[in-house]
């Protein structure tokens, strides 16, 4: 009746690194205080990850034999790059790290109207006016909030 | 093209001009004070009373943030990895003395810089109200009876609590079980709801229950009965061997970063002092069962060194701890 | 009795105080509204602020703050899925799916009306029953904190939408992210690697913002033609009829945020997170589905984080135990003002408690007036081009993430959660089930401990305790139901008793 719907590209892949991920979790629990005794601060942990061992087993046993896109390895690979990393996604994501970056060497107030400048207008592909008005307009509000009413000292 | 080239410019410039740092005085902007300890406790209130003479005497804010955990640990080395340019504070208790020995970390306060050894306290053992317990002696004979069955609120290894419960056991017996709390406060909560039934508490924080019969004082950790609380025995009654550790407090200080720049240091030193010095916050610390010391400088460094050493080496003697002081370069008393 | 009623009265005659309480109430929205700024920091600069002032005025402002910004957080919930404040996480499960239907205005309209009556409720409790709820939230034994957070935990079923399994996993990644860090009680390095950074602990609003905003502005930057939707703000204030229709829920889930909100320790964000479960189990018919624009789901969460403001002041007052974060700076404010707090205090100053209820009451009031205002020009934000809001989202979750602590590290961990949150979205992960692990895994974690402690380590002893005491025994009851139900069994159970009453006997 209802229409299995195929799993995502990577979201197998995705899966075994979260077993994987457990794992190591599982260890680094462990790794605190053994199984010493039943209030020690690695009692809980040890729970939890072992809950979480369990359970991405089966969230991988879930993902048996649902139907994916079948295809091979590279074509999957270029797939997933093309669904979660379009162009426009890697530019915003690298302008956001050089934001990200800028706001320790440069101002924070000046990278932040770079930044909007830049994202905006790339993503609106033009209409430097408004990204301009936009951006003035954000710094501003977030100085006059930010610096004066609350004393949060930006960079 | 150009035009908007130059206004976005023009504005981006102005914006810098706006967040250039003003070669101006400390205080330029408002100081972070980290309070490693949980809201509502007795560091807390006392931090909290006295800051805004503080802020005062400095002319700038005091922003008071809560890190508790680890016995002051994350607090305290939370300031220890700021910039050493005198806008962060460690306002904290007496823990971090015991940290060598302990083995809880690496630092304690002669890694920082005292700005204000604000006061002391005495220690009282409350019990809930409702307790069967009445003095000292009627604890001690319990534990004994049925040892490792009575709770004791602690603050975790190296707190008020635990540092009081081995000294007890250097001269005395006492097993029970420890529960820990991230503070006074919440162990106190437990204690009303007799969810644990007794813990050793600074007097700041239990006076106000205490005289409104909530919980109840079985001893004080002195030689003698303090005015605070008339008819409270001294603890040297029910353990008379007790006393060679006695007098002991927790006490409470101002700390910044050793390495802050000297000028820095004084201000913030003249300006505790002057605020701690305060018709009103002596009120208060009197209000507050508490003992004002106001020391800075070199006899700051004096009552610490003291103070650590005293208790290190009665813990060892107590055997609470295993290391021994000597090891970690503190000397005998 | 005269001065109990001119202690009431006191914050609605004088104009000062009248003044402050608004304020207070309309500066808390906006504070809450913004994700990174937290009542309590805004509390905290007040405390110091207001020293030289009349005590009665410093109260004034706090109170409106402290109403204004635990219902604020629903705004920024509602419209761009960035929780405003903790106690609305809960807020934009149902609240942000509302917006995408284009009917925002008539969500933060309903969110406001809720807030006032789960205000309202709130302060009446403390008017009435403050010494009452004061010692029954002293019942609560550490092992009842467990079983709390326990069931709270068992929201998971309800929020992971399609696989239980992944929620399952969403929760215990939460878990552990809260407990990185320092162990509370051997302050020995937990999940840290021996990085003298993690130490600390990774800040849970960092977590927030960066899985409930940063990822969720990466999700958007798919869909960044598609139309904005254009939201309906012909009918902002939700008709009466609507009020009484979930008048019974409403009343229901104050109850949850009057209880959780007093027991000192435990808050608003605590008390959302089990109203919207409590919803979710008890409402047959929503007018939606959960999860995509329930008004339910709106209406439990919003009651009960400003019913647990109200109930917070009651340890507080009673006894002078911190209810929650924001209650405890209080504490230092009367404090400073010369009162002591504790028991005697509503002894030996009942001013001070009369004068809070009145208060409160005032601040919903004006949070009644001042949260229905302005919220077409709010809905409308929803309405900006995507280009322009995307960018804008990730500048104010950077700027909320770096005032937490004044440094860039939590903005680096917001955006390192942002990418791992749109991962995790792509492949059917939900957020929610995450966010209560990192709230709720440390105080199970606690708790767990020292109840175990209490006992000696013996579990017989302890499951004698549960039995024993019946705050315990309801706690542990409720908590067997909810766990039954999650699993087949139930589903089973159902089934059998619908053949058995539908064939002919």
């Amino acid at each position: 009746m209802t229409t299995p719907k195929r799993v995502p590209v990577g979201e197998r892949t995705f899966c075994v690194l979260l077993l994987i991920f457990s794992l190591v979790v599982l260890y680094q629990a462990f790794m605190i205080s053994g199984f010493s005794s039943i209030s020690s601060p690695g009692a809980f942990p040890l729970g939890i990850s072992a809950v979480l061992l369990i359970a991405s087993l089966r969230v991988l046993y879930e993902l048996r034999g649902k139907p994916t896109d079948g295809d091979g390895w590279l074509t999957s690979f270029k797939r997933f790059k093309h669904t979660h990393f379009p162009r426009h996604i890697v530019v915003f994501t690298l302008l956001a790290v050089a934001y990200l970056v800028a706001i320790q060497w440069v101002s924070f107030y000046v990278s932040t109207f770079l930044f909007l400048m830049a994202a905006v207008v790339y993503l609106r592909r033009g209409k430097v006016l408004s990204a301009l008005f936009a951006s003035s307009a954000l710094v501003l509000a977030i100085y006059l909030l930010f610096t004066l009413a609350f004393s949060v000292y930006l960079p | 093209m150009l035009k908007k080239l130059i206004t976005s410019v023009a504005f981006s410039l102005s914006a810098l001009t706006l967040a250039l740092p003003a070669y101006a005085e400390y205080p330029e902007r408002s100081i972070q004070a980290v309070i490693p300890w949980g809201a509502g406790g007795a560091t807390d209130n006392v931090m909290r009373s006295l800051s805004p003479y503080v802020e005062k005497e400095l002319g700038t804010k005091l922003i008071l943030n809560n890190r508790p955990g680890g016995t002051a640990v994350i607090g305290s080395s939370y300031v220890m990895q700021q910039r050493p340019n005198g806008y962060t504070l460690l306002l904290g208790a007496e823990n971090p003395q015991l940290y060598p020995v302990l083995g809880l970390a690496k630092f304690d306060y002669s890694d920082f810089y005292p700005v204000n050894i604000i006061g002391q306290n005495v220690v009282v053992i409350a019990a809930n109200g409702d307790s069967p317990f009445n003095s000292m002696a009627d604890l001690l004979a319990a534990a004994k009876e049925k040892p490792d069955t009575l709770r004791m609120g602690a603050t975790g290894a190296g707190g008020l609590p635990s540092t009081v419960h081995a000294m007890v056991n250097a001269v005395g017996e006492l097993k029970v079980r420890e529960v820990t709390f991230g503070g006074d406060g919440p162990g106190i909560t437990a204690l009303m709801g007799k969810h644990i039934d007794f813990m050793p508490l600074s007097l700041a924080a239990a006076q106000e229950l205490v005289r409104s019969g909530k919980l109840k004082a079985l001893a004080v950790l002195a030689t003698e009965e303090v005015p605070e609380l008339p008819g409270v025995e001294p603890i040297t009654k029910a353990l008379p061997d007790i006393a060679e550790y006695l007098p002991w407090g927790p006490f409470w200080g101002a700390f910044v970063h050793k390495d802050t720049p000297d000028d820095i240091k004084k201000k913030l030193v003249d300006a505790y002092a002057k605020a701690v010095a305060n018709e009103e916050f002596q009120g208060f610390l009197k209000n507050y069962g508490a003992q004002s010391m106001n020391l800075h400088g070199a006899e700051a460094e004096e009552f610490l060194k003291r103070w650590q050493s005293v208790t290190a080496w009665s813990m060892y003697k107590a055997k609470a701890i295993e290391i021994s002081p000597d090891t970690v370069g503190i000397p005998q008393p | 009795m005269t001065d109990t009623l001119s202690y009431l009265l006191m914050a609605w005659m004088d104009p000062n105080l009248l003044m402050l309480t608004a304020l207070g109430t309309f500066a808390g929205i906006y504070i809450g509204a913004i994700p990174g700024l937290s009542v309590t920091m805004a509390v905290s600069i007040l405390v110091s602020f207001t020293f030289s002032w009349d005590v009665n005025e410093a109260l004034a402002l706090i109170v409106g703050i402290f109403i204004g910004g635990v219902y604020g957080g629903s705004r920024s919930a509602i419209l761009i899925n960035i929780p405003g404040s903790p106690s609305s996480v809960a807020t934009s499960f149902d609240g942000y799916p509302l917006a995408k239907r284009g009917e925002a205005g008539q969500a933060i309209g309903l969110s406001t009306v809720m807030s006032v009556i789960g205000g309202l409720c709130g302060t009446l409790v403390l008017a009435c029953a403050a010494p009452v709820l004061g010692d029954l939230a002293l019942q609560f034994a550490p092992r009842d904190y467990f079983l709390i957070a326990a069931i709270g935990l068992m929201l998971v079923g309800s929020l992971a939408a399609g696989s239980l399994a992944k929620g399952i996993v969403a929760v215990c990644l939460g878990a552990i992210v809260g407990m990185v860090g320092m162990d509370p009680v051997t302050a020995q390095g937990r999940f840290t690697m021996g990085q003298m950074e993690l130490m600390g602990g990774i800040h849970y609003v960092v977590v927030m913002i960066g899985l409930f905003g940063v990822a969720e502005a990466l999700y958007q930057l798919h869909n960044l033609d598609t139309a904005v939707v254009k939201q309906n703000v012909s009918k902002v204030i939700p008709p009466l009829a609507m009020v009484l229709r979930f008048l019974p829920l409403s009343l229901r889930t104050s109850a949850i945020g009057v209880l959780v909100g007093a027991l000192p320790g435990v808050g608003g964000d605590i008390a959302a997170l089990m109203a919207y479960d409590h919803a979710k189990r008890s409402v047959k018919n929503p007018s939606r589905p959960f999860g995509e624009g329930a008004y339910e789901g709106l209406v439990a969460p919003e009651t009960a984080n400003s019913a647990a403001v109200g109930s917070a002041y009651v340890p507080m007052l009673t006894l002078g135990m911190p209810g929650d974060a924001v209650t405890a700076v209080i504490i230092g404010a009367l404090v400073v003002h010369g009162l002591n707090p504790g028991p005697m205090l509503m002894v030996e100053n009942p001013h001070i408690f009369w004068f809070t209820v009145g208060n409160l009451a005032l601040a919903n009031i004006f949070l009644l007036i001042f949260g229905l205002m302005g919220i077409k020009l709010f809905a409308k934000v929803v309405e900006l081009p995507k280009a322009v809001l995307i960018p804008l989202i990730l500048v104010l979750c950077t700027v909320g993430s770096y005032s937490l602590n004044s440094s860039m590290t939590e903005v680096y961990w917001m955006f390192g959660f942002g990418v791992l949150g749109y991962f995790l979205k792509a492949f059917g992960f939900q957020m929610g089930p995450i966010i209560l692990g990192v709230i709720l895994g440390p105080l199970m974690d606690t708790s767990y401990r020292q109840a175990m402690a209490s006992v000696g380590d013996n579990p017989q002893e302890l499951l004698m305790e549960l039995i024993s005491s019946p705050v315990s025994l309801v706690l542990s009851a409720a908590l067997l139901l909810i766990v039954l139900g999650n699993t087949p069994l139930y589903g089973w159970l159902k089934r059998k008793t619908a053949r058995a009453s539908s064939s002919p006997s």
